[in-house]
């Protein structure tokens, strides 16, 4: 066993830092904790600036528009790259985080040539419609009608708590294609161009007082059939796929230390008692536990990696990398906030106010849907306790 | 970037497993609990005809010479049976004391029967107003004619009573707290002054009160160089304290088996308890908790094997993560038990006073959190 990189690992790691150093427009970095106040403007701006760079797609082989990085590569990058605050790129979460590997496992030739380009390059930008009024955590009950006919799907219904919607142009969606049968059966998988007839999107204002987040409404909308992945009635099969995928990019572990980081400079530069905040054994004591919590799950992702470079299949553990994550980020966002004393209650500022500040306020409230989002921390436990553990359903 | 084992490690895996199949069971734990030794020399004999004492010794003193990884694998083997031979004390803090700080002459003398299960060693260096740190020493030897002459007292000496020598900690210069000026002097058990009181603790298992009125030592009894105990103390009870924590998880895991069984047995309200969601996601928190201190715990033993300077601070992580997941997923197995986890016979309750050493021994988790702290320059 051995905690080191090689040389190889190492010079790679250096160069990314070095790039990162010299290319992060000022006004993006450090944005990372109250990512969702970033323009979204700037954000297309720096996906370009990547994409130029060839840095894009850290996970796909070259021929497909990737780096052709290896696993341990892509590791490297996307650590370092959060590690260093630069900012999370929503421009592509859904559609190269998510679309394009099922794409690529389930879609034609023609899909994979057609999308997979224009995601890369930011050209389009996707949401996700998997949500509905009614299907949140049983997502399977959701209700969206697409109606085969002719040479179109008709589709009728409602999505929710759909990101980025309203900067979007393409959507991927799961839809009622049969009601007959189980639940399950009878859901697909579609593509569909947000500038279609019949679409309406409606903003919801967030807890953070944006936007990020919006209801998306179907009135007899035509989708060409030649937008179904895979086989219909069999989308369920692709959702699930989609939570294979997420695995070891489920969740931004650099991003944990990242924050950590910035706990730490909170408190050397708030002083408590005419001594920094840090020096106070109580809080130190905090921090360190932190510490402890954040490193364990860092060396949970690098024993993840470890199985997946050498070709096994990863055990238990990581299947709880999100579920874990997110509390533990909860936590961190926790000890930030305490961590500015009587700034700690201020709302946006921006002119007014120090970045950081912002930062740690913006971070606090928004972390809360980290234990929401893509499976709640019950639903992720009930997962645990029944597939992992085995426990009986019934 | 290496945390696999290897297929060497996976057999040594399987091999303790059987042999600890074979040879131990928890009733033995109870027995032993009225023993007055506390452990089996004979079982401690077979395991040391395994070769299990020579992994980390050199092949000149009988030993194996095998990596971390080895050590790691074995614990786990045996915390999974809460096996109470003193493998810890005499191979991890004995005998890495030795091996690191011993002459040549000293580790020719008692390294080999360490290995060969004829000889017990540990070190006492814990006082009363000192909690768990390393440096504070009172314990007085002042030096007359050339001899040493001890006294003093030690407190929780561990498997102290069993031991045949033990490793003093001694403050031969400076002031109480002082890293320097500490001396390590190896003392026979039956010195001339030495008072041993024997303390049960929570687990069934035997530690000591160690108390030295004028114990007599010589220049050749000191390990190391003199004055300069500290480190070699930190560095063996660091390693000690990794060993632990893969005795920890190893009893983790078989915690999760026994309360996994129970809810998927136990029946109540006409069905299995475990298909209750609030038990349910009570059961995926130990899971969670085992497997990040399992991570913690790897990063350790390869921080160890790869000679990373940032050793210390790994296994101040491991061990704080080990003890709060131990804890905490004992608790929880007592509280899925319900009464019957309230008792001697359900095999549980034996966890969770192991546990609670566990998390006291080398240190608990406010002293890791504050060592981690220090490391880190805060």
């Amino acid at each position: 066993m051995n905690v080191s990189y090689s040389q190889k690992e190492e010079k790679f790691r250096e160069e990314i830092i070095e790039w990162l150093r010299e290319n992060t427009p000022a006004e993006i970095k450090d944005q990372t904790l109250g990512g969702s106040t970033l323009d979204p403007e700037l954000l297309i701006k720096w996906h370009k600036t990547l994409y130029k760079k060839g840095w894009i797609a850290p996970e796909f082989p070259k021929e497909l528009g990737g780096t052709g990085f290896n696993i341990t590569e892509q590791f490297i990058f996307n650590y370092e790259y959060s590690r260093y605050g630069a900012p999370r790129l929503k421009t592509k979460l859904m559609s190269v985080g998510m679309l394009a590997p099922l794409l690529l496992q389930f879609g034609s030739k023609e899909q994979q040539e057609r999308f997979i380009p224009d995601m890369l390059s930011g050209k389009t930008i996707w949401c996700q419609g998997f949500s509905e009024p009614n299907a949140g955590s049983d997502l399977a009950s959701l209700k969206t009608n697409a109606d085969l006919e002719g040479d179109n799907f008709i589709l009728n219904g409602q999505k929710t708590w759909t990101s980025m919607a309203d900067h979007a142009n393409w959507i991927f969606m799961l839809v009622r294609t049969d009601s007959s049968g189980r639940k399950q059966e009878g859901i697909s998988f579609l593509l569909a161009d947000l500038n279609s007839p019949g679409i309406t999107i409606r903003p919801i204002e967030a807890i953070n007082d944006h936007e990020p987040f919006c209801e998306v409404f179907f009135d007899d909308v035509k989708v060409p059939k030649e937008n179904l992945v895979g086989k219909i009635n069999e989308g369920w099969n692709l959702a699930r796929a989609l939570l294979g995928h997420e695995r070891l990019n489920a969740f931004p572990i650099g991003e944990v230390i990242y924050a950590l980081e910035t706990v730490h400079d909170n408190a050397k530069k708030n002083i408590y008692k005419g001594k920094p905040l840090i020096e106070d054994e109580s809080f130190r004591r905090k921090l360190a536990l932190l510490e402890v919590d954040c490193y364990s799950l860092l060396s949970t992702f690098l024993r993840t990696l470890s199985q997946l470079k050498v070709g096994s299949a990863p055990g238990p553990e990581a299947s709880f990398l999100k579920v874990y994550g997110g509390e533990l980020y909860q936590r961190v966002m926790d000890l930030n906030i305490e961590a500015i004393g009587p700034y700690g209650q201020s709302w946006y500022n921006l002119d007014e106010l120090d970045n950081s500040v912002h930062q740690a306020t913006m971070g606090w409230i928004n972390s809360r849907s980290l234990t929401i989002w893509g499976g709640s921390s019950e639903i992720q436990r009930t997962i645990i306790a029944t597939q992992v553990l085995n426990l009986p359903r019934k | 970037m290496d945390f696999e084992l290897t297929s060497e490690h996976l057999m040594l895996k399987e091999s303790a497993a059987s042999f600890i199949k074979k040879d131990h069971s928890f009733d033995r734990i109870r027995e032993l609990k009225n023993d007055p030794l506390g452990f089996s020399k004979d079982l401690w004999k077979k395991m040391a005809d395994l070769g299990w004492m020579g992994f980390i010794f050199p092949e000149e003193y009988g030993g194996l010479e095998l990596d971390y990884g080895y050590v790691m694998v074995l614990l786990e083997e045996l915390g999974k049976g809460l096996l109470p031979e003193p493998w810890i004390s005499s191979v991890l803090l004995g005998g890495n004391l030795i091996l690191s700080g011993g002459t040549d002459s000293q580790k020719k003398e008692i390294l080999p029967k360490i290995i060969s299960g004829d000889l017990f060693v540990t070190a006492a260096y814990l006082e009363d107003n000192g909690r768990y740190d390393l440096n504070y020493c009172s314990t007085s030897a002042t030096k007359k004619d050339g001899k040493f002459s001890i006294s003093g007292k030690k407190i929780f000496v561990l498997d102290g009573c069993s031991a045949d020598k033990i490793i003093v900690s001694v403050r031969t210069s400076g002031s109480t707290s002082d890293n320097d000026g500490i001396t390590l002097l190896l003392i026979p058990k039956n010195a001339n002054g030495i008072t041993k009181t024997p303390i049960k603790t929570m687990d069934g298992r035997k530690t000591c009160m160690l108390e030295l009125k004028d114990v007599s030592a010589s220049e050749d009894d000191i390990i190391g160089n003199p004055d300069d105990g500290y480190s070699l103390l930190s560095d063996a009870v660091d390693k000690a304290a990794a060993g632990l924590c893969a005795e920890m998880i190893g009893g983790m895991n078989t915690s999760i088996d026994l309360t996994v069984s129970y809810l998927s047995e136990r029946e109540q309200f006409g069905k299995a308890i475990g298909t209750f969601q609030s038990l349910q996601h009570k059961a995926a928190d130990m899971l969670i908790q085992k497997e990040l201190a399992t991570s913690a715990l790897y990063y350790a033993i390869a921080s160890i094997d790869s000679n990373s300077k940032d050793t210390p601070s790994a296994i101040s992580i491991a061990k704080a993560k080990c003890s709060s997941a131990f804890m905490e997923i004992t608790k929880i197995a007592i509280q899925l038990f319900g009464a019957y986890g309230f008792t001697n016979e359900s095999d549980i309750s034996l966890f969770i006073k192991r546990a609670k050493v566990c998390e006291i021994l080398f240190g608990d988790v406010n002293y890791y959190l504050d060592r981690l702290a220090s490391l880190k320059g805060y």
